[in-house]
């Protein structure tokens, strides 16, 4: 009896056969881990199509590559996270569908993101401030994070007077601002009804001011002023709103007011980063399979009763 | 029997299983020389067994770490059903009631009137959750066409974007486009079983001549049946309405009735539905679930089947046995 204990092969093996009861006694144990629950507004207007962005030595319009990077996003979510997507277009937003689970619904969200398209638009405008605040107004109510992806490009301009008022729900909703595009003014594709392109936005294509209500000047500056006919003179005004870049200074100041964080959408890491870096996540307890550590202590155990010994081949290296 | 392994590395652990070939995992006894012993061929027997044992138990660990399965599999199947696109019109007057108000205007403490949206949105769910086989899919229209859910399985998500018509809805009727957008669901899936657009609206608009052209070719080539749940709201004119006044007979004072007399001529299936309350919509949904049952060709998933339970079961067996000899080991 002696001789037998002393053989470490025994205690090899009954510690394996230890082992393979624990695995089958706790195979799993709850573990904390992060998922998300995000719902992403992606604004359809015009100016999403503007192509400033790089994908595989081609230049990509905003609104497919916002439209790739989430597709790479989907695949990087852990099981149990929910995604649902709405669109942005004219002063609010609508839901194609509420938030779903990543991994049982991938295909589902997947397609759908591959079929956005700007003419899914049901009208012209682009008042981002007014979107944001019935968006936020929407889904105070839902647990999803709102991920409001856009460009900034407000068209018309808003007059300074009428401005969107977050205070009644700053801090209900939680979030993120996805500024998109480059920083350099670009000109915006124009489409005629088959969806060809044929040329861009011109100048004379869009208004370069606000001429909703009233001018924030007093009626005296305004050169030929006429309280019914010409509220806001006649002069012919001309700027840029024809091009577009991405408005950072003005999302930057949305976030602020509305409580949401800003990030600038530049590459799929950097987005991933945003998004999981802040305080979106909600811990929730998933079951973690455990078993392969026992069943590692166990193929160890069993490894070295059959390790050649040393001593079998000493007479090798004599 | 399609089996796939989820971290492939860890086969590199497969190497181990020739360890019990060099050694018999036995102390060395004191015999000096194995050939000084006769032949016996039940030794040999039980040695090459034992060392098999050892290989298997390693074998079913590794393979159970790396997590072995038999991967998704989809059997064909022979059943009822159809595929079926849900049209839905999200223009501003589905979120008001059968009797064209606001709903909670003015209801004298009785319950709130159902709006007609939400009353499609109950009843739409339900016709999903009691739809056994076949795929649903959901588009959306009002000034222009929404793709909401491809045609799938997946019941959840069809209920999550009916869920999400909730939202206020957008702007106007642009019904052609809608169809358009509903059809080309159709475009890369296989003809079998029945092909159905539900068209669910409370409104018509007129459908111009170029899109009526497409229309008609599409629903020709997709084989498509169309039925048009048409939510009417008191007091307004209806599919089956005919002229008072010679003068009002043109599409744009009826459009219902034009929409529905296109609908007619497109040499597809086509039924109409008038449903003037919750009750009346409820009744055209359940007589379209009896209808559409044709035989159809569909395939059942069956899952990912997990088979590291069975390896480490037979690792814990075998292990097991090879204790239990190790008992039986005589030593001097």
């Amino acid at each position: 009896m002696t001789h037998r204990l002393k053989d470490y092969r025994l205690w090899c093996l009954l510690f394996a056969l230890i082992a393979m009861l624990v695995l089958f006694i706790i195979p799993s144990k709850k573990q904390k881990s992060p998922t998300y629950n995000y719902t992403f507004i992606i604004d359809i207007t015009r100016s999403m199509n503007a192509t400033d962005y790089q994908q595989d030595n081609q230049a990509v319009s905003r609104l497919s590559f916002v439209k790739q990077t989430l597709r790479d996003l989907l695949r990087d979510l852990p099981c149990q996270s929910k995604v649902g997507i709405g669109l942005f277009t004219e002063r609010r937003s609508t839901l194609l569908f509420e938030p779903l689970e990543v991994c049982s619904a991938y295909t589902e969200i997947d397609t759908v993101i591959s079929k956005i398209d700007w003419r899914m638009a049901w009208a012209a405008d682009s008042n981002i401030a007014k979107g944001l605040l019935s968006t936020l107004d929407m889904l105070k109510k839902s647990d999803s994070s709102v991920i409001f992806i856009t460009d900034g490009q407000e068209a018309p301009p808003v007059n300074v007077n009428y401005q969107a008022d977050f205070s009644g729900l700053r801090g209900q909703v939680k979030g993120m601002i996805i500024g998109v595009g480059g920083l350099q003014t670009v000109p915006i594709p124009k489409f005629n009804s088959q969806g060809e392109q044929t040329g861009f936005y011109k100048p004379e294509d869009v208004p370069h001011r606000s001429s909703f209500g009233q001018s924030t000047l007093a009626p005296s500056q305004i050169k030929g002023y006429n309280a019914r006919n010409a509220p806001f003179g006649n002069d012919v005004v001309t700027g840029n709103e024809h091009l577009t870049a991405l408005q950072e200074t003005y999302l930057e100041k949305l976030s602020a007011e509305s409580g949401l964080g800003y990030a600038r959408l530049a590459d799929l890491q950097s987005l991933a980063l945003a998004l999981k870096n802040s305080k979106l996540a909600t811990e929730k307890l998933v079951q973690t399979d455990i078993r392969w550590q026992w069943a590692l202590l166990t193929l160890l155990m069993i490894s070295l009763v059959y390790l050649p010994g040393i001593y079998q081949y000493h007479r090798f290296f004599r | 029997m399609n089996l796939a392994v989820s971290t492939p590395w860890g086969l590199a652990g497969l190497l181990l299983v020739l360890l019990p070939l060099f050694t018999s995992g036995m102390q060395a006894s004191a015999t000096p020389w194995l050939a000084l012993m006769p032949a016996d061929r039940l030794s040999s027997f039980i040695d090459a067994g034992l060392r098999l044992c050892a290989m298997t138990v390693i074998a079913a660990l590794v393979l159970g770490m790396a997590g072995l399965h038999r991967t998704e599999q989809s059997l064909e199947r022979i059943g009822h059903g159809a595929h079926v696109v849900l049209l839905l019109d999200r223009s501003s007057s589905m979120d008001n009631s059968f009797a064209g108000r606001a709903p909670n205007a003015n209801n004298d403490g009785k319950d709130a009137e159902e709006s007609k949206s939400g009353a499609a949105r109950r009843l739409l769910t339900d016709f999903v959750k009691h739809r056994e086989t076949g795929l649903i899919g959901v588009a959306e229209y009002s000034t222009s066409p929404l793709f909401v859910m491809p045609l799938t399985e997946n019941k959840t998500a069809v209920q999550a974007a009916i869920s999400a018509t909730a939202t206020p809805a957008l702007g106007f009727t642009h019904v052609s486009k809608g169809l358009g957008m509903a059809l080309s669901f159709f475009q890369q899936q296989s003809v079998t079983g029945s092909r159905i657009v539900l068209l669910v609206s409370d409104g018509a608009a007129v459908i111009d001549h170029d899109s009526e052209q497409k229309l008609r070719e599409w629903f020709k080539q997709q084989q498509v049946r169309l039925y048009w749940i048409f939510l009417r709201t008191a007091n307004s004119p209806g599919i089956f309405d005919k002229p008072e006044d010679s003068r009002d007979d043109n599409a744009q004072a009826m459009p219902e009735l034009y929409l529905h007399k296109f609908f007619l001529s497109l040499g597809s299936p086509y039924q109409a539905y008038e449903a003037e309350s919750p009750d009346a919509l409820k009744q055209a949904i359940a007589d379209i679930n009896q209808l559409e049952n044709l035989p159809m060709h569909y395939f059942e998933r069956i899952p990912k089947q997990d088979l590291s339970a069975t390896c480490y079961r037979v690792a814990g067996l075998l292990l097991l046995v090879l204790l239990a000899v190790k008992f039986c080991e005589v030593k001097r």
